[in-house]
């Protein structure tokens, strides 16, 4: 191995000589050979393309009230009462619901109208309260719609609100009052009641 | 002798590109990578609250897609410093446990796990990620464990409404 190598050496050398003394001359820069990093890089690219996922969940933040047994008074002419039911149908109904004020069915694209429809209402204007009944047996997906829909109609209605000035010339502040209740057994009654 | 197209500029965005992802790419934590199930969250207005990454205590509510009928409770946290101390709390969970970042809980655990969290650190946000399908009873219970234990503010976890995906959620 020595001695082939040694052999082998001496004509390079001379060639190598040879070369490098001509490049001297001419070198202006030098180059290194891209491919392989420019490989590397294309790779990776690609790998990082195809697993980045752009759609991240997003949230919605939800706050509830600590378990209270006290009982608080309110207007019933401030209620508006929205009321799922198992078959995933809603129904709203704003005070107290009787012969002259049934529930009334409403898809939930129309939701966001009648929210902002009856918070604006000027004898209720900020006090109206919305509960929303919810029965056991619905859908997460629909409950979710309805809380989205509620929250979009927020927008004009803040917005509609901070247009008046309270006594120190400030704007209004929207206070929501939203809660959610289990649909119950009257509150069934009351539907089929419309139904009939 | 042939001719040479100059590949700089390419090269320049090639590595503007990947810098970018690779900044941006984040792993999976553990309880994400353990999930055995995916979840079809609700669909919503896009929002540009996003789900926070640190400190998060996840319960998830999940089909199991092998068995329709079988929904669960899973509970998982992102910080594994605390899962630890979190589950020495809770004698219901077993030891062989401890290196699991998602279990299945029942509710009684559930209550105690949320408990137990509140008490290794305070700060620990809640998220609901439940599945679309699910009958509104789960996440009801849900929500009033975390009420008995006194997480009073949780997220919903949800996804961003992709226009042509809006009637999907009809399904029970």
């Amino acid at each position: 191995m020595a001695g082939g190598g040694g052999a082998l050496e001496i004509p390079e050398r001379q060639k190598r000589g040879k070369i490098v003394r001509r490049k001297k001359k001419k070198r202006i820069g030098f180059r290194i050979d891209l491919t392989p990093l420019v490989d590397i890089t294309f790779l990776l690219l690609t790998f990082f393309m195809f697993t980045t996922t752009m759609l991240k969940p997003q949230i919605m933040e939800m706050r509830i009230p600590p378990e209270m047994y006290a009982k608080v008074e309110v207007r019933a002419s401030e209620l508006l009462t929205l009321m799922l039911t198992a078959d995933n149908k809603l129904y709203w109904y704003k005070g107290i619901a009787d012969a002259n004020n049934k529930p009334q069915e409403i898809p939930i694209s129309k939701l966001r109208a009648l929210a902002i429809e009856k918070n604006l209402e000027p004898m209720v204007k900020n006090r109206l309260i919305t509960v929303l009944k919810i029965s056991p047996e619905a859908n997460y997906a629909r409950v979710v719609e309805i809380l989205d829909e509620l929250n979009q109609a927020e927008i004009p209605i803040t917005e509609a609100i901070a247009k008046e000035v309270d006594e120190k010339g400030e704007p209004v502040k929207r206070q929501r009052k939203f809660t959610i209740a289990p649909l119950t057994e009257e509150d069934l009654k009351l539907i089929e009641g419309e139904v009939k | 002798m042939g001719f040479v197209i100059d590949l700089t500029p390419l090269v320049d965005i090639t590595f503007l590109l990947l810098t970018f992802l690779m900044f941006t790419a984040k792993f999976k934590s553990e309880a994400e990578a353990e999930k055995q199930f995916t979840i079809r969250r609700p669909q919503v207005s896009p929002d540009t609250t996003k789900l926070p990454e640190r400190d998060l205590a996840i319960i998830n509510i999940a089909i199991d897609e092998k068995n329709p009928t079988d929904t669960g409770y899973y509970y998982g946290l992102t910080n594994v410093k605390d899962l630890q101390q979190v589950y020495q709390l809770v004698p219901e969970i077993p030891a062989d446990f401890y290196n699991k970042a998602l279990i299945k809980v029942d509710t009684v655990t559930l209550g105690k796990l949320i408990r137990a969290t509140l008490s290794v650190r305070s700060s620990t946000r809640f998220a609901i990620d439940a599945d679309r399908r699910v009958r509104f009873k789960w996440v009801e219970d849900a929500m009033n464990i975390m009420r008995r234990n006194r997480a009073f503010v949780f997220n919903f976890v949800t996804d961003k409404k992709r226009p042509g995906e809006t009637e999907k959620t009809e399904k029970k």
